[in-house]
């Protein structure tokens, strides 16, 4: 029998630009500011115009979480999303168990996979030759190897799964966790996502049109939403939450943060390959069917924390869809967290955790596009929301997305 | 255990070595052949080992796949799925349907990429062409048969390495069981590409010959590429649009070893686990299954944990289930060999007739399975297949006749 109530996320592990842990992404989200750093331009895939920034993580040690020995042996990607699970079993107080943990699922979400194994592995095959390949390399080039490594770590030998869905990854995978807890093939999950973003990743993303570019003022930055806005700002991390039903939460007296109240996911075929496509009709019909299904009204969300990430295509489709959803004058209060914590890896995840558990927010204020119906929240967000609505439209046509129910006390 | 209502599989198609379509491959798999042979796709002169499961060219009626618009990864998965609907007597566009697109894939369009990372590598990408730039994600063969269909319901890949088609399979049966779609297309996709040719060598883990699973002395895997697609249906609306029903899918299972990132656990225990939570879901006893499509790649750690995998459920039974593997025939297809090896065991099934397992020599006695070495009639009422990857993911799927029972 099938039991899609009583799913609980009771933990929350991230490495982001801020650092390890949710207290760093919440202070950073007090301030509102994206943390950016200069990307590596040594390689030579970028021109003289292409973006210089994005948001890194700002060590790729944790020796406090792996040991340097395995941590030699693992790409980014797989460091970061070890910590995160670490982190969000810590967060959960769990303690990692001491043998295999059947009930436990992992299900993760990554656009790119370990890219920079990846290109270091051709690099040997094409330029070394062959018999240069590393096996090391190749091991964690696969996109799976951060789930594996996650399992490795927690024991969990419950259905491991990884996504690649675009920037929908985190949240499909995190709808699909909750499908193990629903069908009772798992009672606990670790679901998140992972990605790092690498030299040839910025400058590919560039080529296609996808990165915020420098403004007049000289700045680059993500204006979700905002008149003359021209891409994302790319992010690497990772996000990992602790989901469990609700007979496990209350067995073991922890503390839920939030409920995991309705997930959908969806296509647009209008989409080109790494584009958004003009389908908000199918999306906004197959979403509030969705929310049908699962008794959520819309008019019983107070939030919505939109996958908005200004990119100027994808932003246009999230605004038809909450337009399609709801009219402005009653539609519920829209705060962009991608113009602080940019695209990919686990940084929207970990921020649409902390904003519907109550966290506070300044967001940037700018400009907004008038054709776009839809009026962000800018300055100072206080928190409060009960309900809250996660968005994510992905480049290629996925589409994912979570309701959370704030838990008090 | 949960239950959920009958599914049934309308329609299947593929594309491996042996060629385009479910009937070059089922023709192929019954004769025992091997498609396995010295391979054109990429440059192999500096390896030790030069063959694989290359796909033929599209052929006459197909050309619109000739076109290079398309990485062959997705080449490989519009064919299958247009054949697959085909089979299940949808139209060409599933836009009205409830449908969903649930896909196995490791590499995506791996291949075309690293063509364009070798001509490009430490250039500025101020002028690079954007197709083969596109085609890396590892999404583009789902996204492509979604799009070409008007999908609008969930479409997924999943990449856990060699068990991404089987695991698809298994999300496609929750999506109906759940009655988010009506329609699920179930399958993989992947490529031949230097990432995976030039890792697995790295290893040392691919034979120099075509991989001869179970046997005592075999030498590693052979890779493959191709595309397999099966439509899965509740039984009820299936029946009610008058659909043929082709088989069942009876169960899924899946886990993770949480025990090496590239060797399987030695005694299977993951796989086990894979297989029993299938006959759980599917309410079966393991004395129910009739043939066994092993993962069976051919390498030394895999075939041994496979089969220790196998002697846990089945108990001493184990050798006397009739078990072959695919991949001695079309190689391993990676992100998409469960999902042609789920269509390899319908075509078992729906004809009541044991594939051989391609190759020469005597079986391991260290994993003395009951390998089909010759075609012959067979009673074939629950088959199972099984996938285990890296990273220590594993799965499994029971599939039944269309008469069910």
């Amino acid at each position: 029998m099938t039991d899609r109530s009583g799913i609980f996320v009771t933990g929350l592990g991230t490495v982001t630009a801020a650092g390890v842990g949710r207290e760093a992404l919440a202070a950073q989200l007090a301030t509102g500011r994206a943390l950016v750093t200069e990307v590596d331009r040594s390689e030579g895939y970028h021109g003289a115009g292409f973006p210089r920034l994005a948001a890194l993580v700002p060590t790729p040690d944790f020796p406090r979480w792996i040991p340097p020995l395995e941590a030699r042996r693992m790409s980014a990607p797989s460091r970061f999303a070890v910590v995160a699970a670490l982190g969000a079993l810590e967060d959960a107080g769990r303690a990692r168990g001491e043998g295999p943990d059947p009930a436990m699922a992992v299900s993760l979400g990554t656009a790119f996979g370990p890219s920079a194994w990846t290109q270091r592995l051709l690099d040997q095959i094409l330029v070394e030759g062959p018999p240069a390949a590393s096996p090391v390399l190749f091991t964690e080039s696969v996109a799976n190897a951060p789930a594996g490594r996650v399992a490795l770590a927690c024991r969990a030998t419950g259905p491991n799964h990884t996504f690649s869905q675009g920037e929908a990854s985190p949240l499909l995978a995190v709808a699909r966790a909750a499908d193990e807890l629903a069908h009772g093939t798992a009672t606990r999950a670790l679901a998140g996502a992972t990605d790092e973003m690498t030299p040839l990743l910025h400058a590919i993303l560039h080529r296609f049109g996808a990165l915020a570019r420098t403004t007049p003022g000289g700045v680059e930055e993500a204006r979700p939403f905002g008149a003359g806005r021209d891409g994302f700002l790319a992010a690497e991390g990772a996000a990992v939450v602790v989901l469990e039903r609700a007979e496990a939460v209350a067995g073991r007296g922890a503390r839920p943060r939030a409920r995991l109240r309705a997930w959908a996911t969806a296509f647009d075929p209008t989409a080109s390959r790494v584009g958004w496509g003009g389908g908000s009709e199918a999306l906004a019909a197959t979403l509030s069917g969705e929310l049908g299904r699962a008794g959520v009204a819309l008019d019983s969300i107070d939030l919505v924390i939109s996958g908005a990430s200004g990119s100027r295509a994808g932003d246009r489709l999230e605004a038809e869809v909450l337009s399609r959803l709801w009219p402005a004058a009653s539609r519920p209060s829209v705060v962009t967290p991608k113009a602080i914590t940019g695209e990919h890896g686990g940084g929207f995840l970990a921020a649409a955790v902390l904003l519907a558990t109550g966290a506070e927010a300044t967001f940037p204020a700018f400009p907004l596009d008038p054709d776009l119906d839809v009026t962000p929240v800018a300055g100072a967000w206080p928190g409060g929301a009960r309900r809250t609505l996660v968005t994510a439209l992905a480049s290629g046509g996925g589409a994912a997305w979570l309701v959370l129910d704030r838990v008090d006390g | 255990m949960s239950s959920r209502p009958a599914l049934v599989v309308t329609g299947w198609g593929a594309v491996s070595a042996c060629g385009w379509g479910a009937s070059p491959l089922g023709r192929a798999l019954g004769a025992g052949e091997t498609a396995i042979a010295p391979f054109t796709r990429f440059d192999h002169a500096g390896y030790e080992t030069h063959v694989a499961g290359q796909a033929p060219d599209p052929p006459a009626g197909l050309e619109p796949l000739r076109r290079r618009r398309w990485s062959w990864a997705e080449r490989f998965a519009l064919a299958a799925a247009h054949e697959a609907l085909q089979e299940a007597r949808l139209p060409a566009g599933l836009g009205a349907a409830r449908a969903g697109v649930f896909f196995g894939s490791s590499t995506g369009g791996m291949f075309e990429a690293e063509e364009l990372y070798r001509a490009w590598r430490g250039r500025c990408l101020d002028r690079a062409p954007l197709r083969p730039l596109a085609a890396h994600r590892v999404s583009v063969p789902a996204d492509a048969v979604a799009r070409s269909l008007g999908v609008t319901g969930p479409v997924e890949t999943v990449s856990s390495a060699c068990a991404s088609g089987a695991l698809a399979i298994g999300l496609a049966a929750r999506a109906l069981a759940d009655e988010r779609v009506d329609v699920a297309l179930a399958g993989g996709a992947d490529s031949l590409c230097r990432i995976t040719f030039g890792g697995f060598n790295a290893l040392r883990s691919v034979a120099a010959e075509p991989c001869r699973p179970f046997r005592v002395d075999r030498s590693g895997l052979s890779l493959g590429e191709g595309a397999a697609v099966l439509v899965l249906e509740r039984e009820e609306t299936a029946r009610a649009r008058g659909a043929p029903v082709l088989g069942r899918l009876l169960g899924t299972g899946a886990s993770g070893d949480a025990h090496h990132m590239t060797a399987p656990h030695p005694e299977g225990r993951g796989a086990t686990l894979a297989v029993e939570r299938a006959l759980a879901q599917a309410g079966l006893e393991p004395s129910r299954v009739d043939f066994i499509n092993a993962h069976g790649t051919g390498t030394e750690l895999n075939d041994l944990a496979e089969y220790r995998a196998l002697r846990s459920v089945f108990g001493e039974r184990v050798g006397t289930i009739p078990l072959t593997s695919t991949k001695g025939s079309i190689g391993h297809l990676l992100g998409s060999a469960g999902a042609i090896e789920a269509v390899a065991t319908l075509l078992a099934v729906r004809d009541q007739r044991l594939q051989p397992t391609a190759g020469d020599g005597e079986v391991d006695p260290d994993a003395p399975v009951r390998l089909v070495r010759a075609a012959a009639p067979a009673a074939i009422r629950v088959a199972l297949s099984m996938s285990l990857g890296f990273g220590g993911c594993n799965a499994a799927v029971l599939l039944g006749r269309a008469e069910g029972g």
